[in-house]
C-alpha cells in the first residue's frame, strides 16, 4: 500500500478502537454494580441509569420528529419549518382521539393519517408549486407555522394537556439493570423504569429499522435514493417522481404526528411545543447530518442524553451542552456526523 | 501554418509544476500520477478525448478541489492547498467552458469586477470616482479586448462569440502570468475561430497559457508544446509537429479533431 | 445556489454602468418629501405615536435592515440579527446602570455602548463563521438554532444575565441636558440613527465592497475566480450587520429600560424575518416599510379585529396570513408590489414630458 493509503487505514482502526472502548465503558457502567469510589464521584447509579434511559427515550422521541424532517430534506431539499406545527397538531388530535374514544393506541394511526393529509396538501400546494425556489418555500412554511400555531391556540387555548397511557402500559417495569445489592438479603436490586417509555423506545427502534430497511433494501428505497442523487434522471426514466415526493412528504408528516402523540404521553401538550420540537429537530439533524436517517438516530440519542445528563448533573448549563455539541459539529464536520461529504 | 517561436529559457523556475498529481472521485480515477512542467511564457496545449481528465486537471490547478495526492507549484510556490482566490492573486487565470459571466451586469461591470478582484480596495466602503486606478485599468482592458462597441451592453444581450471574447478579457485583468483556457473555441464560427487564434498568438510573451481544446487545428496552431492525455494519464508530449504526425496519436484520435 | 428572491433587474431599468455608479446621489424628489414629513411628525402626532409607533418602527426597521444587508446584498438569510441586538442590549444592562445592582457595572455609557456594539458584532461574526461553511439553505437553520440557544442560556443563567427576569431600570443617558428617553427626543434620536443607517445601506450598494458582496451572492465561483475571497466578504457582511443590529439593540434597551430573555426569543426572531420579507428584502427602504406596517398592526389590530367582529387576540393570525399572501404572490414584498404595479402608473406621464 502507498503511504497515504496506509495512514488512512490506521486512522480507521484508531477511530474504530475509540468507539469500541467507549462502548465497552458504557456497557460496564450500566451492567456492573458500582464500586464506592464511583458512587462518590458520580452519585448514585440509579440516578445515572435513569438519566441515561430518559436520554435514550427522549432521543427516541426526537428521532421520530427529526427523521421526518431529514427525510423530507434529504429527498426534496425542502426545509419544512412547519414541521414543529405538524408535531403539535398531531399531539392535539391524538389527545382528542384518546379523549373521545378512550383508546391510546387508536390515537397513533389517526394522528398519522391526519398529518399525512396535511403533508400532502403542503407538498402539492406549496412545495410542488414553488419548486426550485428554496427560500420562498421555507418562508411559506414559516408563515404556515405562524398561522397554524395561532389556530391551535384559538381552539385549545394555553392550558397543558396530557395524553394518558393505557392501563396495560402504566406503571414501572423491572429492568435487568442492577443498581445495587440489597443490604438485607444480598440479592441484586433492579432498577424500575416506566414501561410506556420502554415501549415507545422499542417502537421507535422498529420504525427506524423499518425505514432503514425500506430505504436501503427495497425497490422503493432505491428509487428514493436515486431521486436524491439525480432528480432529472429519475424523472426522465419514466418513474412518477412526483408521486414519490408526495408519498415521502406524507410519511414524514405522519411521523411528526405520531411523535406528537408520543410527546403528549411522555410530556405535555401546550403552545410553544411546536417551536421547541422544531428547534430540537434542527439541532438533531445539524449534528447527525442532513438527509441521513442513521444520522438522525445518532444525533437524537446524543442530544437527548446531553439534555438529560445536563439537567441532572449541571442544570444551569444543560442547554449550553447541547449548543456546544452543535457548534463543535459545525466547526469540525459541517456536514454532520453521518452526513455525506 | 507556422508554429509560434519556441520560448527562450527564462530561468530554471517553472511557471507551473505538477508532481504526481492524482485525483479520484470514489472509485473513479480521474487523474493518475500527472507530472507536468510548464515554463514561463510557454504555450501548452492539453489534448485528449472526453473523459481524459483535462477539465479535472484544470480544476486541480485552479483549486476548485484539492488533489487526492501530489503537488501543484506555481512559479516555485507550493499552491496545492491554496484557496482559488489566493491562486488568482498570484497571477493564475482561467476561462470557463460554461459561461460564468454576470448576465445581469454590463460588459464594463464585469471587467471592472475582474480588475477590482486582483487589486486593492476590495473591502473599501468608499465609493469610487472615475479617476480611480481600477476604473482606468478597466477602460484600458476594454480597449485591449476590442469590446468598446458593447461596453454598455448587458452580457445577456451579447452574442455567444462576444461572450467568449469577454471571458478571455476577464482573464487578462491585472497582471496574469499563466492563463488556463478551457475549450475557448467551442461553438465558434470559422471567422470567430480565426479571431481567437489571432488573440492567442498575439498575447504578450511573458504571459504563458495552457489551452484545452478539442479542435486540433486551433490547438496546434497556438501552442509550441503539446501534452496528450488519455484516461487520466499523460500519454505523449512533444512539439506540435511531432504530435500531429505521431502514428499512435493518429490511431487514437483519427478524425476527432477534424469535425 | 441562488435564491429566487429577485437577483434579476426588471427590464425597464436602464443598463447599469459605471457612470451610474459614479454619479453623485441624485436624491429623488419623493425621498425629500418623506424626509420633511418625518422631521415634522412630532408637530402633528401624539407622544404615543412618536414613541410607540415610529420609535419602535425605526428600531425594528434597523434590525431588519441588517438582515436585508445579509439577505438582499449577500444572499444569506440569517436569523441571528435579533439575537445580536439582544446581546447588545444585555451588554448595556450589564456594563451600564440598571436596577439590578448586583450585576451591573455602572460604567459610563459611552463605554457600555462600545462594548454593546462589539458584543453584537461578535455574535454575528461567530454565527456567520459557523454558517458560511455550509450550503445557503442551512444558514436559516443554523442561525435559528444559535438564536434559540442564546435565549435558553440567558433564561437559565443568573450570575451574568439574571435569568428569567432579566434587567430592568436600565438608564438612558442624559446628554446635553436632554433626557433622550422622553418621547420627542427619542423620536429624533431614532429617526436620525435610522436615517443614517438607511443612507449607509444605500451607499454600501455602490462601494467596491458592496458590489463585491452582490457578486458573491450572484456567482461565488466567478468571484473566487476573479480573486475575491468569498468567505472573507461574507464574514465582513456579518460584521457590518452586527454593527447595525448592535446600535438598534442599544436603542431598544434605552427605549424600554429593560431587557429579558424574551427579547431574543423565537417570536421576535421570526418577526424580524417577517418584517423584512413583507417590506421587501432587496431594498433598504423595505425593512422600514415592513416595520411600520408591523407596528401599526400590532398596536391597532385589537381594535381593528374587534371592529370587524373577530377576536382581538388573533393578531398573529392576521400577521401570518399577510406574510403568507405577500410571500406567495410578491417575493419582493411591498417594495416589489410598488415596483411592479404602482411605479408603472407614472411611466406614461414621463414619456410625454420628454416628447413635449
Amino acid at each position: 500500500m502507498s503511504g497515504d493509503q496506509q495512514s488512512v487505514v490506521s486512522q480507521r482502526w484508531f477511530t474504530h478502537a475509540v468507539w469500541a472502548i467507549t462502548a465497552l465503558c458504557v456497557l460496564w457502567l450500566i451492567l456492573a454494580i458500582w464500586p464506592d469510589w464511583l458512587v462518590g464521584l458520580l452519585g448514585r447509579k440509579k440516578v445515572f441509569v435513569n438519566a441515561l434511559l430518559n436520554g435514550i427515550t427522549l432521543g427516541a422521541l426526537y428521532f421520530l420528529v427529526a427523521s421526518g424532517f431529514t427525510l423530507i430534506f434529504g429527498l426534496m431539499r425542502n426545509v419544512n419549518l412547519a414541521h414543529g406545527s405538524l408535531y403539535l397538531a398531531g399531539a392535539y388530535i391524538g389527545f382528542e382521539v384518546s379523549r373521545v374514544t378512550g383508546s391510546w393506541v387508536l390515537a397513533f394511526p389517526i394522528a398519522f393519517i391526519a398529518m399525512a393529509i396535511l403533508g400532502i396538501i403542503l407538498q402539492v400546494f406549496v412545495f410542488r408549486h414553488l419548486d426550485g425556489q428554496d427560500l420562498q418555500q421555507t418562508l411559506i412554511t414559516i408563515g404556515i407555522s405562524i398561522v397554524l400555531a395561532d389556530l391551535m391556540l384559538w381552539r385549545w387555548g394555553g392550558e397543558f394537556y396530557q395524553i394518558y397511557a393505557p392501563d396495560w402500559l402504566s406503571g414501572p417495569v423491572e429492568t435487568f439493570i442492577q443498581s445495587s445489592l440489597s443490604r438485607r438479603t444480598g440479592e441484586p436490586i433492579f432498577i424500575k423504569y416506566p414501561s410506556v417509555r420502554l415501549f415507545i423506545l422499542i417502537c421507535a427502534i422498529f420504525i427506524g429499522l423499518g425505514m432503514w430497511y425500506v430505504l436501503n433494501k427495497s425497490k422503493l428505497g432505491m428509487l428514493i435514493r436515486a431521486g436524491v442523487d439525480d432528480r432529472e434522471m429519475l424523472a426522465a426514466s419514466g418513474v412518477r417522481i412526483q408521486l414519490i415526493f408526495v408519498g415521502v412528504f406524507a410519511f414524514g408528516a405522519g411521523l411528526a404526528g405520531i411523535a406528537g402523540v408520543v410527546g403528549g404521553t411522555f410530556q405535555s401538550i401546550a403552545p410553544g411545543e411546536d417551536t421547541r420540537f422544531l428547534l430540537s429537530s434542527l439541532v438533531v439533524v445539524i449534528v447527525g447530518g442532513m438527509g441521513s436517517i442513521p444520522g438522525a438516530a445518532l444525533g437524537a440519542v446524543l442530544i437527548g442524553c446531553a439534555e438529560q445528563f445536563g439537567s441532572v448533573y449541571a442544570p444551569t448549563y444543560s442547554v449550553v451542552l447541547t449548543f456546544v455539541i452543535m457548534v463543535a459539529v459545525l466547526a469540525f464536520r459541517p456536514q454532520g456526523l453521518l452526513g455525506r461529504d | 501554418m507556422a508554429e509560434p517561436t519556441p520560448t527562450r529559457d527564462v530561468g530554471t523556475e517553472f511557471a507551473l509544476e505538477l508532481a504526481g498529481l492524482s485525483k479520484s472521485f470514489g472509485a473513479l480515477v480521474a487523474l493518475n500520477n500527472i507530472s507536468l512542467k510548464v515554463r514561463p511564457g510557454e504555450r501548452r496545449a492539453v489534448l485528449g478525448s472526453n473523459g481524459a481528465g483535462k477539465t479535472t486537471l484544470f480544476n486541480c490547478i485552479t483549486g476548485d478541489f484539492p488533489p487526492s495526492s501530489g503537488s501543484v507549484k506555481f512559479f516555485g510556490e507550493d499552491i496545492t492547498f491554496f484557496k482559488p482566490h489566493e491562486r488568482i492573486r498570484r497571477g493564475l487565470r482561467r476561462t470557463y467552458q460554461i459561461s460564468l459571466l454576470f448576465n445581469g451586469l454590463t460588459v464594463l461591470d464585469n471587467i471592472y469586477l475582474a480588475c477590482r478582484g486582483v487589486s486593492n480596495g476590495r473591502f473599501s466602503l468608499i465609493r469610487v470616482n472615475s479617476s480611480d486606478p481600477v476604473s482606468i485599468a478597466a477602460d484600458d482592458l476594454i480597449e485591449i479586448a476590442n469590446l468598446q462597441d458593447v461596453r454598455s451592453s448587458l452580457v445577456s444581450d451579447l452574442s455567444y462569440g462576444q461572450q467568449r471574447q469577454l471571458e478571455i478579457a476577464l482573464a487578462l485583468a491585472g497582471a496574469p502570468r499563466l492563463i488556463l483556457f478551457d475549450e475557448p473555441a467551442a461553438g465558434l464560427s470559422p471567422k470567430e475561430r480565426s479571431d481567437l487564434i489571432q488573440i492567442l498568438t498575439r498575447m504578450p510573451q511573458h504571459i504563458g497559457y495552457i489551452i484545452i481544446e478539442h479542435d486540433m487545428d486551433v490547438a496546434l496552431s497556438v501552442s509550441n508544446r503539446v501534452t496528450m492525455m488519455h484516461n487520466g494519464s499523460i500519454f505523449k508530449e512533444g512539439r506540435p509537429s511531432q504530435i500531429e504526425n505521431d502514428p499512435e496519436v493518429q490511431a487514437l484520435y483519427l478524425g476527432s479533431g477534424h469535425e | 445556489m441562488t435564491y429566487a428572491i429577485s437577483t434579476k433587474r426588471p427590464a425597464q431599468e436602464p443598463p447599469r454602468t459605471l457612470a451610474h455608479w459614479f454619479d453623485p446621489t441624485r436624491i429623488p424628489a419623493h425621498i425629500w418629501v418623506i424626509a420633511i414629513i418625518l422631521l415634522l411628525v412630532p408637530t402633528f402626532t401624539s407622544e404615543f405615536t412618536q414613541y410607540q409607533i415610529f420609535g419602535w418602527a425605526f428600531i425594528l426597521g434597523m434590525i431588519s435592515l441588517s438582515l436585508m444587508i445579509l439577505a438582499g446584498y449577500g444572499g444569506m438569510v440569517s436569523l441571528v440579527q435579533m439575537t445580536a441586538a439582544a446581546a447588545a442590549g444585555y451588554a448595556i444592562a450589564i456594563f451600564g446602570t440598571s436596577a439590578v445592582t448586583e450585576i451591573s457595572f455602572a460604567w459610563p455609557w459611552p463605554i457600555a455602548v462600545i462594548i454593546a456594539i462589539l458584543a453584537s458584532v461578535l455574535v454575528c461574526v461567530i454565527s456567520g463563521a459557523l454558517a458560511i461553511r455550509t450550503e445557503g439553505i442551512y444558514t436559516i437553520m443554523i442561525t435559528l438554532a444559535i438564536g434559540s440557544a442564546f435565549f435558553y442560556f440567558t433564561r437559565q443563567n443568573y450570575t451574568v444575565f439574571n435569568g428569567f427576569t432579566g434587567f430592568n431600570g436600565v438608564q438612558t443617558p442624559v446628554l446635553f441636558g436632554v433626557n433622550w428617553k422622553e418621547p420627542t427626543p427619542f423620536y429624533y434620536l431614532t429617526l436620525s440613527v435610522a436615517g443614517l443607517s438607511y443612507w449607509f445601506t444605500v451607499h454600501l450598494a455602490r462601494t467596491p465592497f458592496g458590489l463585491a458582496l452582490q457578486g458573491v451572492r450572484d456567482n461565488p465561483r466567478r468571484m473566487a475566480a476573479m480573486g475575491f475571497s468569498v468567505n472573507a466578504h461574507r464574514l465582513a457582511a456579518y460584521a457590518i450587520a452586527g454593527v447595525l443590529s448592535g446600535i438598534a439593540g442599544i436603542l431598544l434597551v434605552w427605549s424600554t429600560g429593560q431587557i429579558s430573555p424574551n427579547t431574543g426569543s423565537v417570536g421576535p426572531i421570526i418577526d424580524i424575518l417577517v418584517i423584512t420579507v413583507i417590506g421587501g428584502i432587496n431594498r433598504p427602504i423595505g425593512p422600514f416599510v415592513g416595520a411600520l406596517l408591523y407596528v401599526l398592526l400590532r398596536t391597532y389590530s385589537l381594535d381593528f379585529l374587534n371592529a370587524i367582529g373577530l377576536d382581538g387576540e388573533r393578531f398573529k393570525l392576521v400577521i401570518g396570513l399577510t406574510f403568507l399572501v405577500i410571500v406567495y404572490f410578491s417575493p419582493n414584498g411591498i417594495c416589489g408590489i410598488w415596483d411592479k404595479h404602482i411605479k408603472r402608473l407614472w411611466q406614461p406621464i414621463k414619456l410625454e414630458e420628454h416628447n413635449g
